[in-house]
């Protein structure tokens, strides 16, 4: 009697009317609280009510359009998967991708969300009468649990010619005549209370501005009755409190993880949904997933394509916060392609499946600075195009300087048009004019201010030089290569000792750090594999590095704590790394 | 120059705050400590205010310690497009002071619970709370079809006026009195709403709302 047990998986949970943009639902299913949020681009989230940090309710949370901020210590989730974008506490930081609030499924229909705690239940949403645009009346919550409330509807009269005609578990139908005429819904919200929803049909609705509020007010007064005979019939309610069942932390994250297979894996698989010319020699791609949400690209990510043709290249991705229904990608074609930009260009078409990895974000963004400068050369306007929407989308301070050949050549002006006055092009400038150029983006150096390059190697090397010539510190100064064009040395060999799995392996010449590492069974993660993106460095813990990479800036190279394994090799003969 | 007379934590203060906020009006403060001081009860504060009553508002020769009284006497003198206190329309009027009445029922109800639980007031807490859950019931129903009907406040008027600002203050801090407004939700859409009104101020407990979608 007192507990409810979970039959039927699929429950409403708020009319879609409820869940209005800016806004947090706080609703309640089977005693778990639920925050239920509508992006503004129309999707409803069903998120478990709490902030994965220290457990403040979501439904306080300041709902931006995009992501939801928490009250407390601003943490952000993104839209549709809930991982965690931002955490304003580590603002140089690109926040773990295994920090991810709990989803749950959500279907709209018949004006109602409704949602299911039960992750391995098929889909068995109940069936109702389908006809046109369905009215949903205003949803009462009465103390007394759902057994009870399902007993009272059953003689439910609104003084209409209504009959009860059908009845499921927590739903029953009345007709009027051969018509469908009313579904009435009962959510259970926890042991003691529970929500009535109805649903008209074959409501002409005249004008869709105005609901015929002589029929929701008539219905509202036949349920404020039930709901009244419901309560005093039960009295004050002594039935003990519905806990949910909360769910051990899952076995992937419980346990070491499992040794994986060397090499760069792509987890995604993504369908071209739309390729098009996003500038001269640029071809824009918007990869849908198959299934499924994509996981949350930071600004400043990348993912690894891997091609038809057994390339791998490494791509920005452009998508602006909370735009999580496919990634964007910007390809320039390489007049000296090896097969990657070419393939890409020439043979992959819309409808093709690629592989993909998860974005990996080894360029994140702070937004706690007072000013931040976005400097693009070129393609390498991608991930700074990410970044601008962000800071346009916060309402930080920002300015992004675009150098191109020609206007032609601005990639993705759609979006750089919804960025404003915030956009400054350099267009057809010489080597010279750049660097003079530069100067003058670069000059009147503040705390408080951060830039970010990207672009062609020379022209990131210029902008280093300028930013440190107008007395920017290195820290402040952070940059993505698209390769590293230098010449690397792979003749030496030394030894590697990786502390925390107690191994000891030799490199030899021709061999990488890293290849020597996946050889003695240690996984690690790489991407580029040419010392530009970041993601398989390793922290030095004794020893001298050679630094053959272009993502480390001078004082990391410097401090001799970390080191790019894909590339770099010792000067010592025995390196001691952090793995 | 205006003076109030105001206790930070307090749900009645804070009406007071922010109708001279959404007025754009200046004052001064005098910080009377209600809690753990119980200043109110001093001579001097009960010369003032014979009830012992927080917030006083003193504005040249007016005098007043009752929230309703300073919300409809702002609004009265300091808004000239007379929308926050629409007092020459008999209708809206009528219902300006039966939603002021109302907020007096949420301060005997959810801000007395908040009383109790956090200022040392003691009072009947579950008859004060049950009384504030009978309230929200009405108060989401007014709000709901309100919605319906395309009016987003409390009066028929398409601009907001201090009924809402009165009651605002303890359904917005009824959690701290033990109140859930899990099954109101167009009381909580219509906060949204109040905190969204330009000039908004926000007070301990409650929170700012996100920007508006462009």
């Amino acid at each position: 009697m007192t507990s409810i047990q979970p039959g039927r998986a699929w429950h409403p949970v708020a009319s879609s009317g409820d869940a209005v943009v800016r806004h947090v639902f706080q609703g309640r299913l089977l005693g778990r609280e639920l925050a239920v949020w509508r992006a503004d681009d129309g999707y409803v989230n069903v998120w478990e009510n709490r902030c994965l940090h220290r457990g403040v309710r979501l439904s306080i949370a300041v709902n931006d359009g995009r992501e939801l901020k928490c009250q407390y210590h601003g943490w952000r989730y993104s839209n549709r998967t809930a991982e965690c974008t931002y955490i304003p506490a580590h603002p140089a930081d690109a926040p773990a991708r295994t920090i991810c609030n709990r989803t749950f499924a959500v279907v709209e229909r018949h004006g109602l969300v409704w949602t299911t705690l039960e992750l391995d239940r098929p889909e068995d949403l109940p069936v109702l009468p389908d006809d046109g645009r369905p009215l949903a009346l205003r949803p009462i919550t009465v103390a007394a649990p759902a057994a009870q409330v399902v007993d009272a509807l059953r003689s439910y009269d609104a003084g209409e010619d209504l009959r009860l005609a059908a009845e499921a578990e927590l739903l029953l139908r009345f007709d009027r005549g051969t018509a469908p005429g009313l579904t009435i819904l009962v959510q259970p919200s926890d042991a003691t209370t529970s929500v009535v929803r109805g649903v008209l049909h074959g409501v002409a609705v005249v004008d869709r501005d105005r609901p015929p509020l002589d029929l929701l007010r008539l219905h509202n007064r036949a349920l404020n009755r039930v709901r009244a005979r419901v309560e005093s019939d039960l009295g004050p309610l002594q039935a003990e409190q519905q806990e949910p069942e909360l769910e051990l932390l899952s076995e992937e994250l419980a346990e070491l993880p499992p040794l994986s297979r060397p090499g760069r894996s792509a987890s995604l698989r993504v369908r071209v949904e739309r390729k098009w010319p996003a500038g001269a020699d640029v071809a824009g791609f918007a990869l849908a997933p198959l299934a499924g949400h994509l996981p949350a690209a930071q600004p400043g990510a990348h993912v690894d394509v891997h091609l038809p043709n057994g390339c791998v290249r490494q791509y920005s991705v452009v998508n602006a916060p909370g735009e999580g229904d496919r990634y964007v990608l910007g390809v320039k074609r390489e007049p000296d392609s090896q097969g990657g930009s070419s393939c890409l260009h020439d043979v992959v078409r819309e409808g093709d499946v690629l592989a993909v990895s998860e974005p990996r974000n080894n360029f994140p963004l702070r937004r706690d600075a007072e000013h931040t400068l976005l400097v693009a050369g070129g393609i390498g306007a991608t991930p700074l195009l990410a970044m601008a929407q962000t800071l346009a989308h916060h309402g930080l301070d920002h300015e992004l300087h675009y150098f191109a050949q020609t206007e032609d050549h601005l990639a993705f002006r759609d979006r750089l048009a919804t960025l404003g006055g915030s956009v400054r092009r350099h267009l057809g400038l010489d080597v010279a004019a750049t660097k003079a150029r530069l100067g003058e983006i670069l000059a009147g150096y503040a705390p408080g201010r951060q830039v970010y390059l990207c672009g062609p190697g020379p022209m990131i090397e210029a902008a280093r030089e300028v930013a440190a010539q107008c007395g920017w510190p290195v820290e402040k100064v952070h940059f993505e290569y698209f390769k590293n064009a230098q010449e690397i040395d792979k003749e030496s060999s030394f030894e590697v000792a990786l502390a925390r799995s107690c191994l000891t392996v030799k490199v030899l010449a021709g061999q990488t750090i890293l290849e020597a590492v996946r050889e003695a069974g240690v996984a690690m993660p790489s991407s580029c594999e040419q010392g530009a993106c970041g993601t398989c460095l390793a922290r030095v813990i004794e020893g001298e590095p050679i630094h053959q990479d272009v993502y480390l800036n001078d004082a990391e190279k410097a401090s001799g704590e970390a080191i790019m394994t894909c590339v770099s090799r010792s000067a010592s003969p025995r390196l001691v790394l952090d793995l | 120059m205006i003076t109030l007379y105001d206790y930070e934590l307090s749900a009645d203060c804070y009406q007071a705050r922010l109708a001279l906020a959404v007025l754009g009006l200046e004052y001064s403060r005098v910080d009377v400590e209600f809690y753990p001081g119980r200043e109110h009860e001093t001579e001097w504060f009960t010369e003032l205010s014979p009830l012992q009553q927080l917030p006083v508002l003193c504005e040249e020769e007016t005098t007043l310690y009752d929230a309703p009284a300073i919300l409809v006497y702002l609004a009265s003198r300091h808004d000239p497009t007379a929308s926050w206190y629409p007092g020459g329309d008999p209708a809206l009027a009528g219902q300006v002071t039966l939603w002021l009445g109302f907020s007096r029922a949420l301060a005997g109800s959810a801000g007395a619970a908040r009383l109790h639980e956090s200022l040392g007031h003691l009072t009947d807490i579950d008859a004060a709370r049950s009384r504030a859950h009978t309230l929200l019931r009405v108060l989401d129903e007014h709000l709901w079809f309100g919605e319906q009907e395309g009016r987003d406040w409390l009066c028929a008027t398409d601009r907001p006026t201090i009924a809402d600002l009165a009651a605002f203050p303890d359904v917005a801090l009824s959690e701290e009195g033990g109140v859930s407004r899990i099954d109101y939700p167009a009381v909580r859409r219509w906060t949204d709403r109040v905190k969204r009104i330009d000039g908004f101020v926000a007070m301990s407990g409650i929170f700012p709302a996100g920007p508006v979608a462009a």
